[in-house]
Parts: structure tokens; sequence; C-alpha cells
């Protein structure tokens, strides 16, 4: 690995500073109370699709395992625990074996926040207040976002460039994403076998694999290019319970209260109506470590104290979290992230 | 041999759909939920034609070890492009399809890397830039300042390129086979 100085990117590393500091204000203002964390930690959430870093902490004959931290959830949800309220973080986190790519880097800024009695559609319109925000305060036209020619399968052929409108979110349910754009059913994406089926019949290879991990080839192959491409931003919400995470279920008991949030084919946001239920969630830990077993993850320890503060009570609340420099990089017309870097560690 | 997807780099050749891709773009990407997946630009060695496709990191791909190997371009006629191997002074042809436009950048007894499988040839490797003779050049119009401003001139080849009012008959400019680009002037 390398360290890389682009000095020439000073101008742009700062208008990401300045689009931290218009987060920041816009969140103050809306009563969110700031709070600085820990980034390494000796615990942390299962979570099976995601890689961590594993360092060591030394005094004398003494050595303890530490983790840095994937996300800052496991802390602020103790917080809201305590009753801090509705709260946000914004700052590092790491994700490793996420190889640096133009959307992805290891080191990468986060932000994320808590709504206190509020639920995942709450969070919505606040992050669209947010986007407003930014784009006022950057005083510029939004920028140009090229919008594939829908008769055409083609990423070379013709490209027709809109501006971006900020005024409402195109909203559209994973299922109804599914029908649109990769001619899956409601029926055949809730049947894990009938879904695997479909996926076979066009072309994907399902063998050997499962249903969560045809479904995210499907996802990213046909759906994610479509989303945020109509002028809006869009708002795709209740995933396959497969994919709840920390998010609770509807009461359709098929779909979590999850939306993500896209803007030209970019994924920028991922938000929940938070699981309150301790056993459920106890439930969904363990399996996310043994699956984290199997796929020969690193062993860190199950947080079981996140489990006992949601034993004490976790209040009803929503939250997101969003990749900072990915959002930088859609408002300030960048085709990478590392546009916005003046010192990059690359490979 | 088959690998996983999740070791694709650029420039492996693979099978796909039982024809033969080059990878020009292979990103790891974990969105957050399922599994991990390898995002990929392919381009088609008959065809030219590049498609995005993205693969379970785990899946398992055919790879094949394709050589590149230097030969000289002969001639071309309206079908096909020649080429000759000089260690065997073996000939080889090459469907003008299988280029997507690139001969129109290349001077005939010129070196180029080719593709080849199993003694067939598959496409050739676009070099990075060609120099080429500048045959025709209007002059500048007097008075026109802009600096950006471009002209069409026509190259040895018989290629037509935008090229910078300043470029003149004679002149060896310096361009981009895949895209047709002048990027700049050889020094006299």
């Amino acid at each position: 690995m390398k360290i890389k100085v682009n000095f020439s990117n000073l101008k742009n590393h700062q208008n990401f500073l300045f689009i931290i500091r218009s987060i920041e204000e816009f969140l103050q203002k809306k009563g969110y109370l700031k709070i600085d964390l820990p980034v390494l930690s000796p615990f942390l959430i299962p979570e099976s699709y995601l890689e961590v870093f594993e360092t060591e902490f030394r005094y004398f004959d003494k050595k303890e395992k530490l983790y840095l931290i994937p996300s800052p959830e496991l802390f602020l949800k103790r917080l809201l625990v305590e009753g801090v309220g509705s709260c946000y973080y914004l700052g590092k986190s790491f994700r490793n074996s996420d190889s640096p790519s133009s959307l992805h880097s290891f080191e990468f800024t986060m932000l994320e926040f808590y709504k206190l009695g509020a639920y995942y559609m709450d969070i919505a319109d606040e992050v669209l207040e947010m986007l407003r925000e930014i784009n006022k305060r950057l005083n510029i036209q939004m920028p140009k976002i090229k919008i594939k020619n829908k008769n055409s399968k083609l990423i070379k052929d013709e490209q027709t460039e809109i501006s971006l409108n900020l005024d409402k979110w195109e909203k559209i349910s994973v299922k109804e994403a599914f029908e649109k754009y990769a001619d899956v059913s409601e029926k055949e994406l809730f049947d894990h076998q009938l879904f695997l089926q479909k996926a076979r019949k066009k072309g994907y290879q399902v063998d050997n694999f499962s249903y969560e991990e045809v479904w995210s080839q499907i996802y990213v192959s046909e759906i994610e290019p479509n989303l945020g491409k109509n002028g809006y931003p869009t708002l795709i919400y209740d995933y396959p319970k497969e994919f709840a995470a920390l998010a609770k279920l509807n009461s359709d008991g098929k779909t979590a209260q999850r939306f993500e949030f896209y803007i030209n084919g970019i994924e920028l946001g991922d938000c929940y109506t938070e699981l309150t239920d301790w056993r459920e969630q106890e439930e969904r830990f363990l399996k996310e470590d043994r699956e984290r077993k199997k796929l020969g993850k690193i062993n860190y320890p199950i947080d079981k104290g996140f489990i006992q503060a949601l034993k004490y009570g976790l209040p009803a609340c929503a939250g997101i979290a969003i990749g900072v420099e990915r959002l930088a990089m859609v408002f300030l017309g960048f085709q990478s992230i590392d546009k916005l870097k003046v010192v990059d560690i690359i490979l | 041999m088959k690998i996983n997807a999740g070791n694709l780099k650029k420039g492996d050749f693979i099978i796909y759909q039982n024809e033969i891709w080059q990878v020009q773009k292979a990103e790891f990407y974990a969105p957050g939920k399922g599994a991990a997946l390898m995002k990929t630009k392919i381009w088609n060695v008959k065809t030219g034609k590049n498609i995005d496709i993205t693969f379970k990191s785990a899946e398992e791909i055919e790879i094949i070890e394709v050589e590149s190997r230097l030969m000289v371009f002969l001639y071309k006629d309206n079908e096909n492009l020649y080429f000759m191997d000089e260690k065997t002074f073996n000939q080889y042809h090459l469907p003008l399809t299988a280029v997507s436009g690139l001969d129109k950048y290349l001077k005939e007894g010129e070196k180029l890397y080719v593709y080849i499988f199993n003694d067939v040839l598959l496409s050739v490797r676009p070099p990075l830039s060609v120099r080429l003779k500048v045959v025709k050049a209007e002059e500048a119009v007097r008075g026109d300042t802009v600096s950006s401003a471009k002209k069409p001139v026509t190259l040895e080849t018989g290629a037509v390129i935008m090229a910078p009012l300043f470029i003149k008959e004679g002149d060896v400019v310096i361009v981009n086979p895949e895209t047709g680009e002048y990027t700049g002037r050889e020094g006299k």
C-alpha cells in the first residue's frame, strides 16, 4: 500500500469540509445533540456482511483485542437508553475487505443520527430537508446527472442530462422495484425457492448460493442502476426481512422498516425504524454470529451489553447512516470519492 | 481454469455466456446487505461491446490464458485486417468488427500487440496513443483567437479528427485511437 498526496484536491477537500459543517449546523438547529465516540471497541454488533479491523492493546504482558468500529450504533443506542434524546455522530468508521474503489474506502466518514419517537419515514423528511439545506449553502445548481437512455441496455449509449430536483422523493418499495426493473413478482420475491428458480431462468448462477446472495446480485445488477435517475432522489423501502438487520419488521411479517436512498444510482444512506425488542435482536445477533463463523470472518465477541441496554428499554426511535464522502461526491459532481482527499492510502 | 469472481482483475479474459470477454474494470462492492459482489465492466473481444456485469464474489468464473503477441499490421481490406508474426512469418486475419473503428488509426507496417487464443486472433490491444501525419488541414481563420477552438484535419490513414487551429499539414499529431481524440503534437 502507498500514501498518496493529492494536493490539487485541496479545493475539493475544503468543499467536502464545508458540506460537513452544513450538515452539522443543520442537525444542531434541528435539536440533535452532537456526540463524539471511541473508534476502538472490545465488542461489536455481529454483522455477517461486513468485515472489521482487529488490533491489540498491550500493557506489560497483558493483551486485549480491540476492533475498529464499522458504525457507531453500539454506542449511540446505549446513550439513547440513558435518555440522551435525538443525537448524532459524524466521524470515522472502518470496514475491512472493502477494497478501495470509486465508492469505497475502508476508512470513511459516517453520519449517523437518531430521532426519538420517529419512524423511518419521518427520517426521510428530515434527510430531504438536509439535502436542500446543503444545496442551498453550496449555492450551486445541483450537478447534472446522467440518465441512461431507457431503450438501451448499453452504458455507452446516448445519455441524457437532467438536473436533480430536491422538492420530493421518488418513493418505490423493494417489491415494486423488483417487479418494475427485474420482472420478479411479489410471490417470487418472498418465496426463496421461487426466487432462486426465477434467478436461474434469468441466467444467474444459483447453485450453492443462498437467497440473500442471489438477491443482492440481482438488486445490484438490475435495481440499483435505476435508482435516483428520474430527476429526484429515490427512496427505496421495505426490504425483505432477511435484510432487516436492526430494523423493526412491518406488520406483514415479510418486510422490515428499512429504506435506503439513492442519487444517480449511488446508495447514500440506510435507515431503520429501530428494533426495540431485545429478544428478537438477540436472536438475530446469534444468527449473524453463526453466519460470521461459517464465513470464516474475524471472530469478535458479541456486544452483550447492547442486548442488556435494549432490555432496559430503547425508546422508540429511527436512525440513519449516511456515507458523507459519497454524499459530498454527488453534490460536487465527482465520479469518485478520491477527488475529496488530499492524502489517500491506496493499494 | 476457474477462479472466484472476487479475484477477477482488469485485463483478465473470461468466458461468459459462451463468449470471450476481457475485464475492463473490476470493483469489489459490499452493499451492506447480503453478500459481497464484484462489479465488472467486460468487453467482448469479438464485437467490441462493453457491458456491466455484477458477480457474486464467490461465483466461479472460467478464465482463459490469452496471449498478447507483437505482430506487424500488413494491410486491411473491406472485411479483415491482416497481421504477420515476425518470428514465424505466419499470417493471421482479424475481422474489422473486432476492432470497433480502431483500424482508422492504424498504419500499415506498424507493430501492434494482438490477443491470440488457440492460434486465432481475438483482437488488437489498443495502443495508448498513435502518431500520425496530418495530410490535410485548412488554414485557421485569421483573427480567431479562441484557443480552445478546433478544426477538422485529415490524417495519413484517412481518418478525420478535430485538432487545435495551429495544426498544419505535415505536422505529426498524437491521437488516442480508442476515442479519436487529439492529445498532442509531436515536437519538431
